[in-house]
């Protein structure tokens, strides 16, 4: 026990709170800079409170960790990209096969171990179990943490809590959590096999899928499922909107739990067929954002102080693709460069680290959020969640399944909206709106 | 030292909740199964810590165990035990309970002969994987001290030591002369939460050192599965009782009650198979 009697430090350069995504890169990439970095995680190991649905964009965490592809545990690198929509027994699938694959599958749990392991190899000093209590603020300075009784000092906090932002609003930058503006995501692990996965999805070795599905399996709740396969296992689950579930719920419309709804995508024929009985290995739940900018808080700096990651409001969710674990990354990254430069010119002063925002405001993650922005009003409207996949497979139905004659396809978008009593003048004004948003 | 040195033993156990039965080899699955402090020890701890509070000394948490327990005393270290030690040696794997017990009072032994006088050990009153019960016992008779378990509260003054010990129908009063052995009743307190300082003392000071066999310097024949007496004989599966996955809405506890039994006993398979799960094959 080489390091025994090592005193105990009285204040950190650093203080990060949260081992998630964001967390990690900030804390890794300072220590690799010298600095004196503590990082607070209340799990019990990083990674441990962590679950989400399965895919990384890898190039901004390559940008941090170049020997990412090498030495981090990526399960497989997604080459098939799927779409369906449900309704009932049927189903509409569009499928892309990826021509360069710019994203893996992995665990968050695995990969936030593999993040923190970076951060502690360059110097940041891990403690887990640790439930950071308050940001403390004197004189309009935050000076550091409290946890409990106990009280750490240092010079800059960087706040990497997640979505469930109980610091920020303590400090009064954030507000209560609007259900409007979260969504809540439920998962099972299947153990199928390597083989079988490979097999029925035809993938080769390291070959991934990664498949999104909206329709009747969120019961017409805004949200969707979604299905990764990890190396020998594969991930099942649900996002669902939470203000339209409990408005939906409240209005009686809404009787399935999530889990139920996780369940029954499971059985559901046409996707039971990939892992058939498979044992249930893991389940689990977790709050993410629902997407856009409505959660980005009053300020994303302060003296001593950043935000970054979900905590920062960070995440995109276009429908077809969920991005929050490389925004976090970034975010993380971004502020460690401010804090850095900060120390350059004087220190980490309100003015200083006011360099975080126009860093972020000028990186692709905000220049993706804005892009997108109108996104969120769609993902959280109803009516996109019902009539587009009653139309779809209506409209396929007509097409597909006549016993003699088979209606053009105009005649059959019309039949179909009326069967499903859908206005085709709303739709397409809907449609349109959609259009000039995105 | 001022105040009392006390020992605590604490097991580095596989969180059963999560655990399976290998049906084949009847041993359990360890791999790949989260490791936790076996839960009863953590009121162990407890009860040493307020120990210290109130009367001074130190308290050192002791394990026998793979390397990876060091988590666990980490964990102890951050609730706020003084030192921590791993006893650990590829020697001592496969230890039954005489095992076991061999190297922990051996283990007790050199911290009286190095770190100073022990006062009291503390244990937890079983394991969660094992549930034998028997380590505190065996300590104390490896050891020649008294043993009391199922202690709910622990007092000391003088060379002595004052507890209250709970069975199911008495409370007991007991005194003993120190060095003495107790075991701590399941649940009987709320041990604290790691906090941020102590643990953070277990990651820079990092007061924990280890110990293997080169400094306890055992005979072989004694420790690990060649000191280990205890055969597994044969292993017997209680049949497991399937959900019937009725939901009922209870009026009141009372009502509530009513209805399990009708529905329990009425049935008669499910009768069949409780009385075995209770009793054993051939009991219904
Ligand atoms: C169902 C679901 C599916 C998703 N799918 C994807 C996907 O496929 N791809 C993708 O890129 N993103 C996905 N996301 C989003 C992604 O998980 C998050 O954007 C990402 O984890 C954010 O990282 P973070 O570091 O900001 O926060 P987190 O990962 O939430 O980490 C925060 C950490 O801080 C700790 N913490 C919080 N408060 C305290 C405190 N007071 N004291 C100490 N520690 C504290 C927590 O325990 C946690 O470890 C999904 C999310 C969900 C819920
Ligand atoms: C033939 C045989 C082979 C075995 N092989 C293995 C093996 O390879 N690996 C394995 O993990 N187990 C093995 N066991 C089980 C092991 O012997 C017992 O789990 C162990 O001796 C403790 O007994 P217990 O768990 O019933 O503890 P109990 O007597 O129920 O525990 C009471 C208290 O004693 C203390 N305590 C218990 N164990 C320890 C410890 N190791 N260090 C410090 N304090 C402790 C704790 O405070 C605990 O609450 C084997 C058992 C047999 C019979």
């Amino acid at each position: 026990m080489g390091d025994v009697g090592r005193k105990v430090p009285e204040r950190f350069d650093v203080i990060v709170v949260g081992a998630g995504p964001a967390g990690c890169a900030a804390s890794y990439m300072l220590a690799k800079s010298g600095f004196k970095v503590l990082l607070l995680e209340r799990g019990r190991g990083p990674g441990s409170k962590e679950l989400y649905g399965g895919r990384i964009y890898a190039q901004p965490l390559r940008d941090v960790w170049p020997d990412l592809d090498k030495k981090a545990p990526i399960h497989r690198w997604v080459t098939k990209e799927r779409f369906s929509f449900t309704w009932g027994s049927r189903v509409v699938t569009l499928e892309y096969r990826v021509g360069r694959s710019v994203s893996f599958t992995t665990y968050l749990p695995e990969m936030a171990k593999w993040m923190a392991d970076r951060a502690t190899e360059a110097g940041a000093l891990l403690v887990d179990e640790v439930v950071v209590d308050d940001i403390v603020v004197r004189d309009g300075r935050v000076v550091g943490v409290r946890s409990g009784t106990d009280f750490l000092r240092a010079d800059v906090v960087i706040d990497a809590e997640g979505v469930n932002r109980i610091l920020l609003e303590k400090l009064g930058l954030a507000e209560r959590l609007d259900p409007g503006k979260v969504a809540i995501g439920a998962k099972e692990v299947l153990r199928v096999g390597e083989g079988a996965i490979n097999d029925r999805l035809g993938l080769s070795k390291k070959e991934g899928l990664a498949w999104l599905v909206a329709g009747d399996v969120t019961e017409g709740v805004p949200g969707g499922g979604f299905i990764y396969t990890m190396k020998d296992t594969i991930s099942v689950g649900i996002v669902l909107h939470v203000g339209r579930a409990v408005e939906a719920a409240e209005k009686g419309f809404l009787r399935t739990s999530i889990h139920g709804m996780v369940e029954k995508l499971r059985l559901h024929n046409y996707f039971k067929q990939i892992w058939g009985d498979a044992d249930v290995v893991e389940y689990g739940g977790h709050l993410t954002i629902e997407g856009g900018l409505g959660l980005v808080p009053k300020k994303l700096y302060m003296d001593g102080f950043l935000v970054v990651g979900d905590a920062a409001g960070l995440l995109l969710n276009t429908g077809y693709t969920i991005r929050g674990v490389d925004f976090a990354v970034t975010s993380g990254k971004l502020a460690a460069e401010t804090v850095v430069e900060a120390f350059n010119v004087g220190g980490p002063t309100e003015e200083n680290l006011s360099v975080y925002e126009s860093k972020l405001k000028s990186s692709f993650v905000w220049r993706e959020l804005v892009k997108h922005r109108g996104i969120s009003e769609i993902m959280s409207d109803p009516y996109y969640f019902t009539v587009l996949p009653a139309l779809l497979t209506s409209l396929l139905k007509k097409l597909f399944e006549a016993d003699y004659e088979e209606p053009t396809i105009m005649d059959a978008v019309f039949e179909a909206a009326s069967e499903e009593d859908i206005s085709i003048a709303k739709l397409l004004l809907k449609l349109a709106s959609v259009v000039g948003r995105v | 030292m001022a105040g009392y040195r006390v020992v605590v033993g604490i097991k580095w156990v596989p969180n059963t909740q999560a655990v399976r039965f290998d049906p084949k080899t009847g041993t359990l699955i360890r791999q790949g199964v989260p490791a936790i402090i076996n839960p009863q020890d953590l009121h162990a701890i407890e009860m040493a810590l307020r120990l210290r509070d109130a009367y001074g000394g130190e308290v050192i948490v002791i394990t026998m165990a793979p390397p990876p327990a060091v988590q666990g005393l980490e964990h102890a270290i951050g609730m706020g035990a003084d030192r921590a030690i791993l006893v650990t040696d590829r020697s001592f794997a496969g230890a039954d309970t005489l095992a076991t017990s061999y190297v922990l009072a051996r283990a007790i032994n050199k911290v009286e002969r190095e770190i100073g006088r022990v006062d009291l050990a503390v244990f937890g009153q079983e394991t969660i994987d094992s549930s034998t019960a028997h380590i505190g016992a065996q300590v104390a008779s490896w050891l020649g001290w008294p043993y009391i378990y199922y202690v709910k509260q622990a007092s000391l003054s003088n060379g002595s030591l004052r507890v209250v010990r709970q069975l199911e129908d008495v409370i007991e009063e007991y005194e003993a002369k120190l060095p003495a052995v107790i075991s701590v009743l399941a649940k009987a307190l709320r041990p604290r939460h790691v906090s941020l300082l102590n643990k953070l003392r277990a990651r820079t000071e990092r007061p924990i050192i280890t110990w293997t066999n080169k400094d306890l310097g055992l005979d072989t024949r004694c420790v690990g599965l060649k000191g280990s007496p205890t055969i597994v004989a044969k292993v017997t599966y209680l049949p497991e009782v399937p959900r019937l996955k009725k939901v009922h809405k209870a009026e009141n506890p009372r009502e509530a009650a009513r209805w399990l039994l009708k529905n329990l006993l009425s049935d008669e398979k499910t009768r069949d198979l409780i009385a075995r799960a209770l009793w054993g094959e051939g009991s219904a």
